[in-house]
């Protein structure tokens, strides 16, 4: 392909760049109201996979199969734990306006300078072999492009026509434009991080393209890929056999990777200080694995593609590339090259940004400031001295991965060097999940600790990359320091065996901790720190911070000194909001309490770091400062305060859902109660229908003793079916308000046969349905039929549903059917009959006390109503189910089913069953 | 309280869970090939994606379902 077109489409796709940046910043139009999108927050976290994913996670896959895996699979773990831990990074931040990783491990350590600009250091150090890398994948990405594929040498082309070095440029202008565009106290960049969301879609349709095309364009799908490889002893040996060889080094990156999510300060950019809006973090927490998982679903398939299908000499990192080029698509080849372009630019705008603002707040300005000589104090706008300092930052920083790109890497793999940088940072992964989790973490824990393991990360993986590239001599590597064989730096100790990334993670880590945890444990921590500690923590409040500083300043003081580095209009619309906030007129206000001073400090450490901004206020504050006592007695009341908070919202919580219960068990007795009231009135009722009959025949026959005899036996008998009917729902009424009332089965508990039940029951009903003149017919399939329970309430059952039938079924033709047959582990008992039958809605209520259908005011009542609801409770205590259907000739059927005995034996004797 | 309390467990169970399914040793078991493709990248990418979807049901789903299940042992 030639050269002038790569070029043009690079240039058209980073002036895109610009473009959508561009119209972001301006605030305007449909674009920059993406900002506020948890999507575009999700998008942005992804400049986590940079050009090494997009080259040198294929080229590693090529190379050893699965295990570039755990770089993603690590940030996955890390944001299951990100409720916790990434949230409380954004709270702590936001309240502080902390701007980069060593402002938060300063912050967190007594403000403390020293160890924000021993950070930054590291950070510089262990990152510019992380952005060579970058600017490396571009070089060979486009000489590969330009000169067909093969083995790349970038080095060896002249300056001017290495692509890196013209992609540096234009990265570096517009880091400088979208990434220092102004000063700001909450640093946000809109037009980058909406840049770089795009950047990270582009990426991951362009590889997902290559993967497509791999898999149906060049095989016959995926499965016709893996079949192939399997019939290459090589690639089989890597892809599919020996699964042991995943060990130690597989824990490592996972373990990296889980740190360089939250360490790298590319990460901590675009996760804290872009984040605009803590709810995009509960969506980014499965959609940022997601794309995790997305954008590597392909590279294996690649990755064996590549081996399948390419001469062995071909760079490994390049095969995204080369494969497209060798099938003969070089349009293919420009896409993939795109992706690998915008993987690279993300990368490397978002890290120089970070890593400017990083070196500018914690080293360069503490140090402008301490040298007197400048007269810097008295300058009126230091904006354009924060800016012009953060952009000469970038070009250093850029500069240096150049040439470290052109004299360094080129012997090692994409991935090695950028493992390198991921044991460099997380270095301070200890420091701050200590800081965040562990109030004893103290300042000279932390420093100890990182200082001990980057200087074992500077002996175990730095020097040896600079001597293997020979710029120190192999002697050093094979013999270590002095030639004493225990130094050797990549079997330190004697600890052989292990890839040189891993052992320096053991022994950094081991050492990192280490240190941090004993010098915690032993040197006391200032009455500064603690109170830091307990605001990490989230004991403390932050702002209760400004009671343990009694300072207090002029406003006109405190103003023009943020003015300086803020610039005035800003300075000022900021302090006005929150003098309203605090009710304060902004215009009168002079004397400044303890809390403007701290929102004062806050908006100055939000430019120029906790560290300095800490200093700068206290050059002009006057500082009531407390005693150690004083300080801690606050501290302590402070906890206490917020424990017994948590303790009452606690007990208000319990208190809530103990009168919630109290309200249902409130509504349950009033229902009971209504309950009780229908029934007191229905009984009455029912007593008094009878006795008023009774009564007003008798007083009939007093009254008129002349009545023909005819009539007066008529009248006789009426009293006497009344006083039956009365003694009759008397009866059952004691019956119901005994079972009712005990609650429990009556006192007998025998094994009782059912098929006698049945017998006894239709016997002594026999009378009954002759003067009905309902038929009569038994069917008993389960002969005996052992249930436990009462005899006599059986019967009672029985009887009571054989009299309904009796009552029913019409007169002549009725017919009436008594079943009992084995139902499975029950027995079942059924009465038919070919009554009117009762209607579907109704077949719920009928076994309620009183109810009986029809027209109670029209229709003679043939019963009490209390015959069912009777049936029902014993049938109940004996467990058992009773319930009515339709009959099939119309008519009704009830049916009740209760547990059969097991066995005879247990069954004859007296078995005691569990009341209730 | 309780809810945010409860989803923090969950999701601290979530990553032990994941740290020991995705690491060695419990990763070497995983071997061969099945239906043609080799085991361990089906193995990964399935834990990987269940992983995630769970984490999403958890993050995305639970203060509603929480709310819910509140009203429910209320009414209770």
């Amino acid at each position: 392909m030639s050269q002038s077109i790569l070029v043009a489409v690079a240039v058209a796709y980073l002036l895109l760049l610009f473009a959508v940046a561009w119209l972001v910043e301006r605030g305007s139009g449909r674009v920059s109201r993406l900002t506020g999108s948890s999507i575009v927050y999700t998008l942005s976290l992804a400049v986590y996979c940079s050009s090494w994913t997009f080259n040198g996670g294929v080229g590693k896959a090529s190379q050893t199969g699965l295990d570039f895996l755990p770089i993603y699979l690590g940030p996955t773990l890390a944001f299951c734990l990100g409720p916790i831990m990434i949230r409380r990074m954004l709270r702590i931040s936001h309240a502080n306006r902390i701007t980069s990783i060593a402002d938060l491990i300063g912050a967190r350590f007594g403000k403390s300078g020293g160890l924000a600009a021993l950070v930054t250091i590291i950070t510089v150090i262990g990152l510019v072999p992380y952005i060579a890398l970058q600017l490396k994948s571009i070089s060979v990405g486009f000489s590969a492009l330009s000169a067909g594929f093969g083995p790349a040498q970038p080095a060896s082309e002249p300056m001017l026509t290495d692509g890196a070095l013209w992609a540096a440029v234009v990265l570096t202008i517009f880091a400088m434009l979208f990434g220092s565009r102004s000063i700001s106290p909450d640093e946000h960049h809109p037009g980058m991080v909406v840049a770089v969301a795009l950047e990270s879609l582009l990426k991951l349709v362009c590889l997902t393209a290559i993967g497509l095309f791999v898999g149906y364009g060049l095989f016959n799908g995926f499965g016709d890929l893996f079949s192939q490889a399997a019939t290459i002893p090589d690639i089989q040996a890597v892809f599919q056999e020996a699964p042991a060889n995943y060990g130690y080094n597989w824990i490592a990156m996972t373990f990296l990777a889980f740190a360089a999510i939250f360490c790298l300060p590319r990460q901590f950019q675009v996760m804290v200080v872009e984040n605009t809006d803590e709810r995009h973090l509960d969506r980014a927490l499965w959609l940022f694995p997601l794309y995790l998982l997305a954008i590597n679903l392909f590279v294996l398939p690649i990755a064996i593609a590549g081996r399948i299908m390419l001469p062995v000499d071909t760079d490994p990192d390049n095969l995204v590339l080369s494969l497209p080029l060798a099938a003969g698509h070089p349009e293919l080849a420009l896409i993939a090259f795109l992706g690998g372009l915008s993987a690279s630019a993300s990368m490397v705008v978002v890290e120089t940004t970070a890593l400017s603002l990083m070196v500018c707040n914690d080293v360069v300005m503490p140090a402008l400031l301490r040298i007197r000589s400048l007269g810097l104090e008295n300058k009126p706008d230091l904006t354009r001295l924060l800016l012009w300092v953060r952009r000469l930052v970038m070009v250093v920083v850029m500069a240096l991965g150049y040439f470290y790109m052109r004299h360094d890497s080129a012997p090692f793999a994409l991935v090695s060097i950028g493992l390198m940088s991921f044991v460099a940072v997380a270095q301070f992964a200890p420091a701050i999940l200590g800081g965040l989790f562990w109030r004893g973490a103290s300042k000279a824990g932390a420093f100890a600790g990182i200082t001990t393991g980057f200087l074992v990360w500077f002996y175990t993986l730095l020097i040896p990359s600079f001597s293997r590239s020979g710029a120190l001599g192999e002697e050093f590597i094979a013999h270590g320091l002095f030639g004493i064989e225990l130094l050797k730096p990549y079997a330190l100790f004697g600890l052989e065996g292990l890839d040189p990334v891993t052992h320096s993670t053991f022994w950094t880590m081991l050492a990192n901790i280490g240190a941090f945890f004993f010098v915690s444990l032993f040197v006391r921590q200032s009455p500064v720190e603690r109170a830091r500690a307990a605001m990490f923590l989230g004991v403390a409040d932050p702002d209760e911070e400004a009671r343990f500083w009694r300072r207090t300043a002029l406003v006109p003081d405190l103003m023009s000194l943020t003015a300086r580095f803020l610039g005035r209009e800003k300075a000022v619309a900021a302090y006005a909001s929150f003098a309203r906030t605090r009710g304060v007129d902004p215009a009168t206000a002079v004397q400044a309490d303890a809390e403007t001073v701290l929102f004062y400090e806050r908006l100055l450490a939000g430019v120029i770091g906790a560290a300095s901004a800490r200093v700068l206020v206290g050059s002009i504050v006057e500082e009531e400062s407390l005693g150690v006592d004083e300080m801690m007695r606050i501290l302590d009341e402070t906890s206490r305060v917020i424990e017994a908070n948590r303790q009452l919202e606690e007990k208000s919580q319990a208190l809530e859902a103990a009168t919630t219960e109290l309200k249902a068990a409130n509504a349950r007795l009033q229902v009971l109660d209504r309950l009780k009231d229908d029934f007191v009135v229905t009984v009455n009722h029912e007593l008094r229908t009878p006795l008023a009959s009774i009564r007003a025949f008798s007083e009939i026959l007093r009254d008129n003793p002349d009545l023909p005899t005819d009539e007066r036996l008529d009248f006789l008998r009426i009293v006497v079916t009344e006083s039956e009917r009365l003694t009759r729902l008397i009866n059952q009424l004691l019956d119901l308000s005994k079972i009712e009332a005990t609650g429990s089965m009556p006192a007998d508990k025998a094994s009782v046969d059912l098929a006698a039940v049945v017998r006894e029951s239709a016997a002594s009903m026999q009378q009954v349905f002759a003067q009905s003149r309902v038929r009569l017919a038994i069917k008993i399939d389960a002969d005996p039929a052992f249930v436990v329970g009462d005899h006599d309430r059986l019967v009672q059952v029985v009887i009571n549903l054989l009299g309904n039938a009796a009552k029913f079924s019409p007169p002549g033709r009725g017919k009436a059917l008594l079943a009992l047959r084995r139902a499975g582990e029950h027995l079942e008992l059924s009465v038919t009959d070919n009554g009117p039958g009762i209607r579907t809605e109704d077949r719920e209520v009928v076994f309620e006390r009183f109810r009986q259908l029809g027209d109670t005011m029209s229709d003679k009542p043939q019963g009490a109503g209390l015959g069912l609801a009777i049936s029902q409770r014993i049938v109940a205590q004996h467990g058992g189910r009773i319930w009515v259907e339709g009959g099939r000739d119309g008519g009704a059927v009830f049916k009740v089913r209760l547990k059969a005995a097991h066995t005879k034996a247990t069954a004859a004797g007296r078995v005691r069953v569990p009341a209730g | 309280m309780l809810r945010r309390t409860a989803r923090r467990d969950r999701m601290v169970g979530l990553f032990a869970a994941g740290t020991i399914l995705l690491n060695p040793p419990i990763l070497n078991l995983v071997g061969g090939t099945l239906f043609g493709w080799p085991a361990l990248y089906l193995y990964l990418f399935g834990v990987w994606g269940l992983l995630i979807a769970v984490i999403g049901l958890i993050s995305e789903g639970s203060p509603g379902q929480a709310n819910e299940r509140d009203k429910d042992s209320a009414s209770r």
